[in-house]
């Protein structure tokens, strides 16, 4: 499989898979799930769980109402997971939606690996919530059918009832009067009948999420919210920059006249997550933060608080320089042999700046020991990563650390990489009292795991008629992966290990002949800050180059962009595709960049200085493929270099659409952050910090940016997989090419800003930076 | 203004007109026991109420956190402050022991009880033109007011600023003695207006510029001045705002705090209105009345359609795909509140196209409301505007005003935003 | 202290006078619904009603709110059915829902002032709430949809 199931077997508890294969059965005793907390406001406070319920396995259980409580262990930012996985389950288990409930449950060794990201969720839940809700029904048709005194045979689950003839039961019933003891192995899970995609009832029909009438009045709970009973406030003084500081002197005089200042402590982090950290204390928010201007913190600084963007950007075109450095992640044979024999070959850099995740809710974290354990309260996407840090910094064992559960103001990658509740966590215990560590949106800024800059290099030899001989794609940028669990990190054909999530997108399905693809990590990037995964990661500057790549290649091959890349698409070879993730192949590439082409009017006329213009993606992975393709239409005031963005047609083959209606939104939201990133935001490093620190100069995309959209869906009953960034990806390449079409300029570099458009339109290089 | 008023003393003490000092002599008049409150008829000090919130003298003369009327109000200068004085009928620390005659020579001759000359911070060069009927008012008022123990922290204007007896010099110069007469040919409501806004009302002490001595320029009379970072705009034909300032709009501005067509009153201007709102709707119009003569808007009236088009256009300009640093601001801070669609703007909108402040010929105004905002208290009641002086750089700031500008009106750039901007933030810190 | 009236309740907060509103709301008056996002008025998560009109609570201190009414996204509508939370959840706009409640609250205002708003009204008073989901699509048609129920109800009754 993936990256992800190799780093599963390495961190799941030994015994924890065999134990995931039964079925525990609880009538007459329940298992309580709630996370009681006294004070504590929670995630999800209907998580009452009855005294005697039925849990067929650890991702549901039902009480004797009949209610259906699904165990929601990803994070609930925006997806509306929790919906589409509790679909999955009740579709299978055959109970009315009315009655499903959601549980978002806090770390417990027993989830196994928690992450949220990737757009993974479905696609890796399918399998065993299907599983589990298919043996849930078959042990409630054997119990109904003994209460009923029927043969099971002649029962059918429906609606939370068994039936049989004019007789029924209630789940519920069955669940007060049953022995729905029942264990199966993990082949049994595997064997389990599952039905078939014409009969499911509430898998692809419209919906409305469950998370959402929470979101409308107030009451949706987030991890800014939490509170406890005698916690102080603290707000961090950051060091300048990231990495390599530490403290030199710490003045707090002027802030002693703080009303409810109570003192100023430097961090002392083993885990090594926040060195040079200051945090001030207060007894209110308002209190800490104006202390905290008032605290003197001198650091001493080091390398990093010289580096700037171009820098970055520097290094890494040198680092591409070198034939012998990173990773070689695709390496076919004959790719020398491939130019060597070029009638012409196309040389191209791509530049792509500096990204900050600015998800809204800065990060935050309440932190305090209780009975010798530690709580967090916070959102998180990455639980698993961060359990072991927090043990580390605080001293004691990952099973004395816990992750309370809340709704995320917002993910988009940045709370995969929990490092702001460590902060939290020390705050805490150096003061030996319950610590709410909020940010200021600066602070949230500067402490920002960003999306590194990136530098790209490809090539393409072309054979006769345009005939496409061989593709080199060198990929430089900091890694996220590397920096944070390089464990995760595969080995290339070279031996070298590589982050596939920064390279991901260059290994595409179109069939280039000799095909070389190398990621080479930036290590000067990786030294200033800490590179961070944001939606869509690698594809969102791979992809940029790629289909900004191929648009160059077609013109240069004098064929049309979409029949050039069609041609390609020939869905042969690697490319054919393997069940039950890749069924198809590129020729469901193919097809969605037909429809598109189709439906945006490719070929037909346009008025002057308008263009449309065409990219793919096949989403996050080679293993997951979401196909996709989008047409941007736009149009360039020559004068002045503005780029309008008037319209986005996007077509998209996600196989199976578990909840039809956030799909579309993941993909409505995934598409404008895709335009935000091409045209609205983007900052650069200075002296080791990001420029830009709040919103009045970062200028993501807002209400009046947003242009029309169409948005279509193939209808499939493939394996479901993700949609949580494909959108994102596609979506710069093609205005890029849009602009060519418009007016002949080649936009090499995203953000693409007027002046670049200018210089593009005397033909020379974007200034980049 | 006050600045001007010390750069006028030392003047005339550095050519040291010596004799002036002869000139100067006042008598005290005797102290009197504090008459009874009982004493004075009920609608005289009902009618003094009135008028005392038409001469704003709480502003004045009540500190900060302060009891009303118990002085102590820092008026600062670059050379010094001097502080306003207790005006409650406290016997030591008030005006107890003034005698109606003391109270009126204070109003009609800036001279205290005990024959000192007040400095015109005090505006007694209006408050001359005040009747006698209306003096015995407010001295009514004030004598009825609960007695407060305060005195006044000193004055800090260094010697020989202090010597108030200079002070008959810039009498010669700038006062006109005598109560207002009405003027012929004009109706009984204009010169209400008149008698309202030249007297009590004081209003050219901020409206017109000052000469070098301090005295109000009268070949320049209500020409508009800049008062402490702000301006007091102008209230002649040469005010600036788009749409004239007609009788009704004034009306409307004096009584509510804002005019649709103009904006809302802010900084000093919101404590006239608070003052103002203790005259009856009769006063007020005579006031809009008088200005509306004054300003020969009615003459422009018949352009009023064209300009409001004008105006709205201006303010529905497209701020194109990728707006300028101002615009970005604008679009993100500001236009919530401040967009207006259709054909005529919204009252609970100000339109900045409209605004006497962003087409005012200095950008004072406009950078103490960006940096402080405009309480619910202020000018138009219960409405508010939070203050952008911690959220906004300096950067920000000057490109918002260098937007709006250039986007919202007809007039050239402002010039030294930056330094206003400083100076701006300098003068109120806290700004919240 | 500061007196104010906190969606139709009286409250006395014994705070600094520049405590942001947001924070008194939050914190002192245990409503969580109003958000924090960037601090400075820009992004409009902390949206509130005060004396009837969308602010921004971040940067409104507490001093400024002495005996106004203010409203949040707990008291828009006593059972969450305001026409507006109704087609959010009709329309199925909030993804994360961290900035919603400053939408709803922003929206409130816009649909007063005008009660058939076009897209360039939506475009502008709407631009100050940045939606970092981006659901902006969904905004715009919510707030269409609640007007249209509202100009339906108007004319019923």
């Amino acid at each position: 499989m993936n990256k992800f199931a190799k780093y599963q077997d390495q961190a799941v508890p030994a015994g924890l898979m065999s134990r995931r294969g039964f079925l525990i059965g609880a009538a007459g005793t329940g298992f309580t799930l709630a996370f009681a907390g006294a004070g504590l406001v929670l995630a999800d406070p209907a998580t009452a769980v009855a005294q005697h319920a039925f849990e067929p396995t650890i991702w549901y259980h039902i009480d004797q109402d009949g209610i259906v409580t699904v165990n929601i262990i990803r994070a609930e930012m925006g997806q509306h997971v929790g919906t589409a996985l509790a679909r999955i389950v009740a579709d299978e288990l055959e109970v009315k939606w009315e009655s499903v409930r959601l549980d978002y449950v806090d770390t417990d060794p027993k989830w196994g690996l928690m992450v949220t990201g990737g757009s993974w969720s479905v696609w890796q839940s399918f399998p065993y919530l299907s599983q589990a809700g298919a043996a849930g029904r078959i042990a409630l048709i054997e119990e109904g059918a003994k209460l009923l005194r029927v043969g099971k045979d002649a029962c059918v689950a429906r609606d939370g009832m068994i039936t049989a003839g004019h007789k029924s039961i209630s789940y519920g019933d069955i669940v007060r009067k049953g022995n729905l003891t029942r264990s199966y192995s993990a082949d049994q899970l595997k064997a389990m009948p599952l039905k078939k995609p014409a009969d499911r009832r509430l898998i692809g029909v419209p919906t409305k999420a469950i998370d959402i009438p929470g979101k409308t009045n107030g009451t949706a709970r987030y991890g800014l919210d939490a509170e406890v009973a005698g916690m102080v406030y603290a707000r961090p003084k950051l060091p300048p920059t990231r990495n390599g500081c530490s403290v030199t002197s710490i003045d707090d005089s002027a802030a002693k006249g703080v009303k409810g200042y109570i003192k100023s402590v430097a961090l002392d982090d083993p885990s090594g997550t926040v060195p040079g950290w200051v945090v001030v204390y207060a007894d209110s928010f308002t209190a800490a933060n104006h202390a905290a201007d008032k605290v003197k913190v001198v650091w001493a600084t080091g390398e990093a608080a010289k580096v700037s963007e171009k820098d970055i950007l520097d290094h890494g075109a040198k680092l591409i320089d070198d034939p012998k450095g990173g990773s070689l992640v695709v390496a076919d044979e004959g790719v020398e042999q491939a130019f060597a024999a070029a009638k012409t070959t196309l040389e191209r850099s791509y530049t792509t700046s500096t990204v900050l995740h600015f998800q809204l809710e800065p990060v935050n974290a309440l932190a305090f020991e209780k009975d010798g354990i530690w709580e967090i309260h916070t959102g998180n996407q990455w639980q698993s990563l961060i359990l072991p840090t927090l043990a580390k910094a605080l001293g004691v064992g990952e099973d004395k650390v816990v992750l309370r559960t809340y709704l995320l103001g917002g993910g988009f990658g940045r709370r995969l990489n929990g490092d702001y509740s460590v902060p939290a966590a020390l705050a805490s215990k150096a003061i030996g009292k319950p610590v709410k560590l909020v940010f200021t949106r600066p602070d949230d800024v500067h402490f920002d795991s960003p999306r590194s800059a990136s530098v790209q290099r490809l090539r393409m030899a072309f054979g006769e008629g345009g005939k496409v001989l061989g593709m080199e794609h060198h990929a430089t940028a900091g890694w996220p992966t590397q920096v944070m669990i390089p464990v995760f990190m595969p080995k290339g054909k070279n031996g070298e290990p590589y982050d596939p999530f920064s390279i991901s997108g260059a290994d595409h399905w179109y069939t280039v002949g000799a095909h070389r693809v190398r990621a080479i990590s930036n290590d000067l990037a990786n030294n200033t800050f800490r590179p961070g995964w944001l939606r869509s990661v690698g594809p969102g500057w791979t992809n940029w180059a790629l289909e900004s790549f191929m648009d160059e290649a077609a013109h240069a091959a004098g064929i049309d962009p979409v029949a050039f890349r069609l041609g390609l698409l020939d869905a042969q070879g690697k490319n054919a595709g393997t069940a039950p993730n890749a069924t198809g192949g590129a020729a469901r590439m193919a097809h969605v960049l037909k429809r598109a082409a189709e439906k945006a009017g490719w070929g037909g006329t346009l008025p002057q200085d308008t263009g449309i213009g065409v990219a793919t993606t096949f989403g996050q992975e080679r293993d997951m493929p979401t196909w996709c393709a989008c047409v941007a239409r736009v149009k360039v005031d020559r004068a002045t270099g503005v780029v309008k963005l008037e319209k986005l047609t996007l077509v998209v083959d996600a196989g199976t659409l578990v909840h039809p209606d956030g799909a579309l939104a993941q993909t409505e939201g995934a598409a404008l952050w895709g335009v935000s990133m091409a045209l609205h935001e983007g900052t650069e490093f200075v002296n080791g910090q990001v420029k830009d620190s709040n919103l009045n100069t970062y200028t993501p995309l807002r209400m009046r940016d947003v242009p029309e959209l169409d948005i279509e869906f193939v209808q499939s009953t493939e394996v479901p997989v993700g949609l949580g960034e494909p959108g994102t990806t596609v979506v710069g390449p093609a205005i890029g090419n849009a602009i060519f079409a418009a007016v002949g300029a080649r936009l090499r570099h995203i953000p693409i800003r007027p002046a670049d458009v200018l210089l593009a339109l005397k033909g020379e290089p974007a200034k980049g930076v | 203004m006050l600045k001007r008023i010390v750069i006028t003393v030392v003047v005339l003490a550095l050519v040291g007109i010596g004799g002036l000092f002869a000139l100067a002599w006042r008598p005290s008049l005797a102290p009197i026991d504090p008459p009874a409150a009982s004493a004075f008829p009920q609608d005289l000090v009902a009618r003094g109420k009135q008028l005392a919130g038409a001469g704003y003298c709480a502003t004045c003369h009540t500190a900060k956190g302060g009891q009303v009327y118990a002085g102590g109000f820092g008026l600062e200068s670059g050379f010094g402050t001097i502080y306003s004085t207790n005006i409650t009928p406290d016997p030591d620390t008030g005006i107890g022991r003034w005698s109606e005659a003391a109270f009126a020579r204070a109003m009609h001759d800036g001279v205290a009880r005990d024959g000192a000359h007040l400095f015109p911070a005090f505006p007694y060069t209006h408050f001359a033109k005040v009747s006698d009927d209306d003096v015995k008012a407010l001295y009514a008022y004030f004598m009825t007011r609960q007695p407060v123990k305060a005195v006044a922290p000193p004055n800090t204007l260094p010697f020989p600023l202090s010597i108030r007896a200079l002070q008959v010099g810039w009498k010669l110069l700038f006062f006109d003695k005598g109560v207002y007469q009405a003027q012929a040919g004009k109706s009984e409501e204009w010169n209400r207006g008149a008698y309202l806004a030249e007297g009590l009302g004081h209003c050219s002490a901020c409206h017109t510029p000052r000469n070098g001595l301090g005295g109000e320029r009268k070949d320049a009379l209500y020409a508009g001045a800049p008062i402490e970072g702000w301006l007091a705009p102008a209230l002649n034909a040469s005010n600036p705002a788009p749409l004239p300032w007609t009788q009704d709009d004034l009306y409307a501005y004096l009584r509510s705090g804002a005019s649709v067509h103009h904006g809302v009153a802010a900084g000093s201007m919101s404590e006239v209105i608070q003052g103002l709102a203790k005259l009856p709707d009769a006063d007020v119009r005579a006031i809009a009345v008088y200005f509306a003569d004054r300003n020969g808007s009615a003459a422009q009236a018949a352009n009023a359609d064209q300009a409001l088009a004008r105006a709205m256009a201006l303010a529905q300009r497209d701020p194109g795909v990728v707006p300028e640093h101002g615009a970005q601001v604008y679009l993100s801070a500001c236009a919530s509140c401040h967009y207006n669609g259709g054909a005529a703007p919204l009252p609970a909108r100000p339109e900045l196209a409209l605004s006497s402040t962003v087409n005012g010929p200095d950008p004072g105004s406009f950078i103490h409301i960006v940096l402080g905002g405009i309480g619910q208290n202020d000018g138009m009641p219960g409405a508010y505007m939070p203050g952008f002086g911690k959220s906004l750089s300096d950067e920000d700031i000057a490109a918002l005003a260098a937007y709006l500008r250039g986007s919202r009106t007809m007039q050239p750039p402002w010039n030294d935003v930056p330094a206003a901007i400083a100076g701006a933030r300098k003068q109120s810190p806290a700004a919240p | 202290m500061t007196t104010f009236n906190l969606n139709g309740r009286p409250l006395t907060i014994d705070a600094a006078d520049d405590t942001p509103l947001l924070w008194v709301i939050r914190d002192l008056a245990g409503m969580k619904g109003t958000k924090f996002g960037c601090g400075i008025g820009m992004c409009g998560a902390c949206t509130v009603h005060l004396n009837g009109r969308a602010v921004r609570s971040c940067i409104t201190p507490l001093a400024a709110v002495a005996d106004a009414s203010i409203i949040t996204i707990e008291g828009l509508d006593p059972q969450g059915q305001h026409p507006l939370q109704k087609a959010w959840i009709e329309t199925q706009t909030p993804q994360c829902g961290y900035c919603q409640s400053g939408q709803i609250m922003q929206a409130a205002t816009l649909i007063k002032d005008y009660p058939n708003p076009t897209d360039a009204d939506i475009d502008a008073v709407m631009n100050g709430n940045l939606c970092r989901c981006m659901a902006y699509v969904r905004i715009r048609k919510a707030i269409k949809l609640a007007a249209a129920e509202m100009q339906g109800a108007a004319a019923h009754e």
